[in-house]
């Protein structure tokens, strides 16, 4: 089935990255050694120091939340019931969790200390009981600072809930890669159709001999946009086409673009992307007399946002009214991904954020059919078994990863604000 | 083949477009497409081959000889939606003058709150009143049997297909004026345009639904005069799709025939001149 392998990024000697690799390795469903080598006290309070020395920064942050829940306490006035004290509960309720995993950390590190305690106790039931308890608290312990506390310090998403409008173009390759267009198109559609979200194919250009030269594809669900939003970039396929008499691998390459969908009713006016203003809406071609005196189909049209310069155009619906509903559609999501953008530079989490802050001309995966791989570029994944992959259940195994790193960027990022 | 033969006639792009249209009405199956294919070549509408239209948000029937309803008025009709809105509180009652697929009258019902319109269009044609009457059933909006008169407060937008004419002098017996709002998409064709159609108009669609008499007009000269005689309300709206030149003698007939003075024109997307909205004041 599937195999995982992990590249270069984590044998990196920041603690950080560690972290990152202590993560990946679970993904080979390695457990915790568990050989039952005595530990002395000596060596159970260097295992301890290092947790806590790999883990300090964020422990620190930790810290400086249940600080502030300390502080916010303590301000909260008698009646629990002014405008303050209402926006106090809501930032307490949202760290609630943090207090209970740091509780959690600090009853476990007393335990340890009296655990230690009995390690070398002369009683040797008693010291066999005391060494499996350390192994159990230890990897609490470890789980709290290297799983737990990174899982909350990460803030929720601010896109979470958008669903996903895909864009696939054909890029070098000529028919070959309008063919693995069309195989990518299946794949996302498939997994969509995994993750229970709606596919559909919103438009797309066949080519006579098989293939899609270029398609857009609408996901909708929650949650879809910000699992889809890594595959943005260019993916590129070694093999031998059917096509092609002489056996010799052909590499071809097909781009992605994965924007964000904000739904036409859920913008009021004033929050709206754009101004009708600064929009130009042309019908394709002259239609003559027109009216009763036409009866050809003529539904193609095309938006142009005069700020951006981003033009839309849209012929696939039989209808124009559909068409421009569409190509609207499309609009928004391309702004609204310039904006999210936009406040991600200004966040300043673009910085070591390999995977949203690749340009999207840039490679970022290989899918290569004679040696059954592929190979995430940005973060040196490499996996076996494509078809699993491209049959739409293994996506999951690419794109967890990606996410898990995306995290652990958001979470350096958090850091580095943090006073040592 | 006839695919080649189809981008001969119609250009590339445009063919490739109408094969996956045909493509997807037939699932694929070849033989059925080549079929279609071959239909289309012979001239026969493309809407009339696939059974549908979409207008606005609806998935409209067509069926030959029935006028297929075309962009321009798509457009106008999504903007009077817009200008207009009437609620259950304050319905209208609306008049569509040769309804043929009740395209306008199914669009409004179809966008206006629930309770807020009585839509009653007629048409001279059986096959018209007959389609329209699918539609509404196809598109889910309730049906007033013919020669029903309406009674009481709306509880849904409801629609009332009917066989008349209203070039026929007895046509005002039948109807229920005044109307707040007269729509029409009446013949405007002039002969002489007429006979130069391209056959994929005239060979197919209804003479009824696209000629206008020897200057194009005559249809427009019937309503002004329905008009004057009292059928739209003193404050109603009267919306008129008009020929692509024709803009400024039909604004001529409604102030000298009906003494409509406040009259504005819309553009279709085109920029063509293409839709008269008039008021009585």
């Amino acid at each position: 089935m599937l195999s995982l392998r992990i590249g270069r990024s984590c044998t990196s000697s920041s603690p950080l990255l560690r972290l990152v690799a202590i993560q990946h390795r679970s993904y080979t469903a390695a457990k915790p050694q568990t050989n039952a080598r005595i530990v002395n006290s000596a060596s159970a309070q260097k295992q301890i120091q290092d947790i806590e020395n790999n883990a300090s920064k964020i422990l620190r942050a930790v810290q400086l939340r249940t600080a502030e829940r300390r502080k916010l306490r303590s301000e909260m006035t008698e009646t629990f019931s002014t405008a303050e004290d209402i926006q106090r509960m809501k930032r307490l309720k949202e760290t609630e969790d943090i207090q209970a995993a740091w509780t959690e950390w600090e009853s476990t590190r007393e335990l340890l200390n009296e655990t230690i305690a009995l390690l070398a106790d002369e009683d040797p039931a008693m010291c066999a009981m005391a060494q499996e308890e350390y192994i159990s608290l230890l990897s609490t312990l470890s789980h709290l600072a290297s799983t737990k506390f990174p899982e909350l310090l990460v803030p929720n998403s601010s896109t979470g809930h958008l669903s996903a409008l895909m864009e696939l173009k054909s890029g070098v390759g000529g028919s070959e890669s309008s063919l693995f267009l069309s195989e990518l198109l299946r794949m996302y559609m498939r997994y969509a159709n995994v993750m229970n979200w709606k596919a559909a194919l919103v438009g797309s250009n066949e080519l006579d001999g098989g293939g899609t030269k270029d398609a857009i594809v609408e996901i909708t669900g929650s949650g879809a946009y910000d699992a889809l939003r890594w595959e943005s970039g260019v993916h590129r396929v070694q093999r031998v086409p059917a096509t092609e008499t002489s056996g010799r691998v052909h590499t071809s390459t097909v781009a992605v673009v994965v924007l964000p969908l904000v739904e036409e009713k859920s913008v009021n006016a004033e929050e709206d992307l754009f101004s009708m203003d600064d929009i130009k809406l042309e019908v394709m071609r002259a239609r003559g007399a027109g009216g009763q005196h036409v009866n050809k189909t003529e539904s193609a049209v095309r938006l142009t946002h005069i700020p951006s310069g981003i033009t839309v155009s849209m012929q696939d619906e039989r209808s124009q009214h559909q068409n421009r509903r569409r190509a609207f559609q499309v609009l928004r999501a391309r702004l609204m991904d310039l904006k999210i953008a936009a406040e991600i530079k200004s966040r300043r989490d673009v910085r070591r954020n390999l995977v949203q802050g690749a340009d999207r001309s840039e490679k970022i995966r290989t899918y290569n059919f004679p040696q059954d791989r592929i190979t995430d570029h940005r973060i040196g994944l490499t996996l076996t078994g494509i078809n699993y992959v491209m049959e739409g259940d293994g996506l999951q195994s690419i794109i967890d990863p990606l996410q898990f790193h995306h995290n652990e960027s958001v979470l350096a990022d958090m850091l580095d604000e943090v006073p040592s | 083949m006839s695919i080649a033969a189809l981008v001969a006639r119609f250009g590339r792009q445009h063919a490739l477009q109408e094969i996956k249209w045909l493509k997807s009405a037939v699932q694929d199956n070849q033989h059925a497409l080549e079929h279609l294919i071959n239909r289309r070549l012979t001239g026969e509408p493309l809407q009339y081959i696939l059974g549908t239209q979409p207008f606005g948000p609806l998935n409209l029937l067509v069926r030959p000889p029935v006028l297929i309803p075309r962009p321009e008025t798509e457009h106008w009709a999504i903007q009077l939606a817009q200008l207009l809105s009437p609620t259950p509180a304050k319905p209208l009652s609306l008049l569509d003058l040769g309804t043929g697929s009740g395209c306008i009258p199914l669009l409004l019902c179809h966008l206006w709150p629930s309770g807020s319109l009585y839509a009653h269009g007629i048409d001279c044609s059986p096959d018209a009143v007959q389609l329209a009457t699918d539609n509404a059933e196809s598109v889910g909006i309730r049906l007033l049997s013919a020669s029903t008169r309406r009674d009481g407060a709306l509880t849904h937008n409801v629609f009332k297909p009917e066989l008349a004419s209203y070039l026929d002098p007895t046509v005002l017996n039948l109807l229920e004026p005044p109307y707040d709002v007269i729509t029409a998409n009446p013949p405007y064709i002039p002969r002489r345009e007429y006979d130069d159609l391209p056959s994929e108009v005239k060979d197919y669609e209804d003479q009824r639904a696209l000629l206008g008499g020897e200057d194009g007009l005559i249809f427009y000269h019937a309503i002004a005069k329905l008009v004057a005689d009292g059928l739209l309300a003193e404050h109603g709206t009267l919306a008129l799709e008009v020929g692509h030149d024709q803009a400024p003698r039909v604004q001529e007939i409604l102030r000298a025939a009906a003494h409509m003075e406040s009259i504005d024109v819309w553009l279709d997307p085109w920029g063509k001149q293409r839709t008269i909205i008039a008021r009585r004041s």
